[in-house]
């Protein structure tokens, strides 16, 4: 690829991130808007938004290389990063926006009414998000080397800085801004490309898709076991995502965070079609492209592969900015619920704090980036899922829909649930992917019901210590609000 | 609609109007309460195993009828057709139906608890 183009794409898409961050200073001055940019975004920003800030490198480059490389097997992660949504809509998403709290460990700690169990959050969610940057920094350090040549290191420390200014700058309400623009991007960016590339193939009457989508790599297919604990950590890991979490919160309301969330619905739905697109488009058309170690870079290839010219170098740039897009709001939405979190619970709460708090957020990460090995984008991201699924999902659920959940039980469940999974992420790390046992490489089947089991029966045990406020808080969490003229 | 500037402290985040609170602390206002989340709970959980059962029978359908997958529509192999596309209108269903029968549960819960109910919703209810 040209890296000329490359590089005028990368800078397109940092500019105009830091465009509208900057515009974004200008009407966010309080404390609110920096946090939840004073819960006056309308759903279709807010959605879009949501969009923007869950389309990670996952989705963007990670499906498609992986469905290049597995086939029908690797469709189970698009749908898998949906139906997390439908999860959320059900069960988490109007009870968490009228608990009011700005933060997971601000919600727990409202609920059962203790500061260890807030700190034993606060520490789950950090860990969460700094595991979901890495994956972000190592797509960017990925696609800067395969597209300009430039050194890997580049990549991340370019996604560290633009982040860093656009939250310093806005918080949350230029952020808002900033990540429903990225949707849009991403949409175009993925969808031009593969368009032209399907027509073209039409019009040119290549035998359309006559070979059978064979398997360019001759993996294993997973087996059921694997399918089963990936959809687990798919489907309970999305509700405990901190980034994902702090957009309910800018909603007015429970209904309007109900209907928030349908949209985002239809907006993935949309979105994943395309990457299930290159990844079949690719499997016949350029099964080359699934070398080891690349495949994620599949769909920043693919245009120049089969379109070449200066098409195919203007559709590459297209698809290089949607990407830098995809690390960029990822990881300023981490930094900014990061920053909520580590601001709050060690600095006092402030706009300075904040500040500080988002560098600390986005720069420890880059740290992990450096010192680890890039493994296929989908599967590093899913056991990220898995790790929340067994600690901030539990507490979640159980906290909102159980009336017995206590501070002990709270704790030991995401203690167990944290050690059980982080063992396994680490075994797998120490052991390597190639020859680690179903169980170890997608353990969220297991550890999830442990956390919720354990949760529960030291609940049970600690019965005395159900919280005096939980009546009204379970109150507040379920009843509609009135209408918000009336309300203050 | 007026914007309102959110600046509290998080420690403002519980505490609601205390008329509002005041009508659901008493013994019949909490009866409604558990019932309204009982309800929820049930709609959450019948609406999520509908889901996951169809989308289990999807990779049986494809295992218990033998060339179904190989089957082409446009020259797409069918399963990439039932998986890659096929999920989706299922997952969006799931969630429309869901948040019209929840907000049909607060409206219920909002006549029996006899808040008092603004022309601005009643309009935007019925």
């Amino acid at each position: 690829m040209n890296a000329g183009v490359a590089v005028a794409a990368l800078a397109v898409v940092s500019v105009a991130t830091a465009v509208i961050g900057f515009y974004g200073l200008r009407i966010s001055r309080t404390t609110g808007d920096f946090y939840v940019a004073s819960r006056t975004v309308r759903p279709w920003w807010n959605a879009s938004a949501i969009g923007g800030e869950y389309l990670s490198a996952a989705s963007f480059l990670g499906v498609a290389g992986l469905i290049l490389l597995s086939g029908t097997d690797a469709l189970w992660f698009p749908v898998g990063y949906t139906a997390g949504y439908l999860m959320l809509l059900l069960f988490v998403a109007a009870p968490l926006r009228r608990s009011g709290a700005y933060t997971i460990p601000d919600f727990t700690e409202a609920r059962l009414d203790s500061r260890a169990v807030r700190k034993v959050t606060s520490l789950v969610v950090v860990l969460v998000g700094w595991l979901y940057i890495v994956p972000q920094l190592h797509g960017a350090a990925l696609t800067i080397r395969i597209t300009t040549g430039l050194p890997s290191w580049v990549g991340s420390v370019a996604v560290v800085i633009v982040v860093c200014l656009t939250v310093v700058a806005g918080g949350m309400r230029s952020i808002t801004f900033v990540q429903a623009f990225q949707y849009w991007l991403k949409l175009t960016a993925l969808a031009v490309p593969i368009l032209f590339i399907v027509f073209m193939l039409a019009g040119n009457g290549t035998p359309a898709l006559s070979a059978p989508a064979v398997n360019p790599t001759g993996l294993a297919p997973a087996g059921a076991y694997q399918k089963v604990s990936l959809l687990v950590a798919l489907l309970f890991g999305t509700l405990g995502l901190p980034h994902v979490l702090v957009r309910f919160y800018t909603n007015p309301d429970g209904q309007s965070a109900r209907r928030t969330t349908l949209i985002v619905l239809g907006l993935l739905s949309v979105f994943y079609l395309f990457p299930t697109a290159y990844g079949l488009v690719a499997r016949v058309f350029a099964p080359g492209l699934a070398r080891a170690n690349q495949a994620d870079a599949m769909v920043l290839l693919l245009p120049g592969e089969l379109v070449g010219g200066a098409a195919g170098d203007f559709l590459s740039a297209l698809v290089v900015a949607g990407a830098f897009a995809a690390f960029l709001s990822t990881t300023s939405g981490l930094v900014v619920s990061l920053a909520g979190v580590i601001s709050q619970d060690v600095l006092g709460g402030e706009v300075g704090g904040f500040r500080l708090a988002a560098v600390i957020s986005a720069v420890v990460p880059l740290g992990f980036a450096f010192m680890t090995d890039s493994l296929a984008l989908a599967g590093s991201v899913g056991l990220v899922f898995a790790f929340t699924a067994s600690t901030v999902c539990p507490v979640l659920l159980l906290g909102i829909w159980w009336r017995g959940l206590t501070d002990a039980g709270a704790i030991a469940g995401m203690v167990t649930g944290g050690i059980l999974c982080g063992g396994a992420m680490i075994a797998g790390a120490l052991v390597g992917a190639s020859n680690l046992a179903p169980w170890l490489a997608q353990p969220a089947a297991w550890t999830v019901p442990a956390a919720f089991a354990v949760m529960v029966a030291v609940s049970r045990a600690t019965a005395r210590r159900v919280p005096q406020t939980m009546a009204r808080v379970m109150t507040r969490l379920h009843t509609p609000e009135r209408p918000l003229a009336t309300e203050r | 609609m007026t914007r309102v500037r959110v600046t509290a402290p998080r420690s403002a985040a519980l505490p609601a109007s205390q008329s509002r609170e005041a009508a659901q602390d008493s013994e019949v206002g909490q009866v409604f309460v558990r019932s309204l989340i009982r309800s929820q709970l049930r709609l959450a959980l019948v609406v999520a195993s509908g889901f996951l059962l169809i989308l289990g029978a999807f990779p049986l359908l494809l295992a218990a009828v033998p060339g179904l997958s190989e089957t082409r529509i446009a020259g797409i192999p069918f399963d990439w057709i039932l998986l890659g596309a096929g999920s989706y209108p299922v997952i969006g269903l799931s969630a429309w139906l869901y948040v019209r029968t929840a907000a049909r549960n607060e409206a219920r819960y909002r006549d029996l608890a006899g808040e008092p109910v603004s022309a601005q919703l009643l309009s935007r209810n019925r």
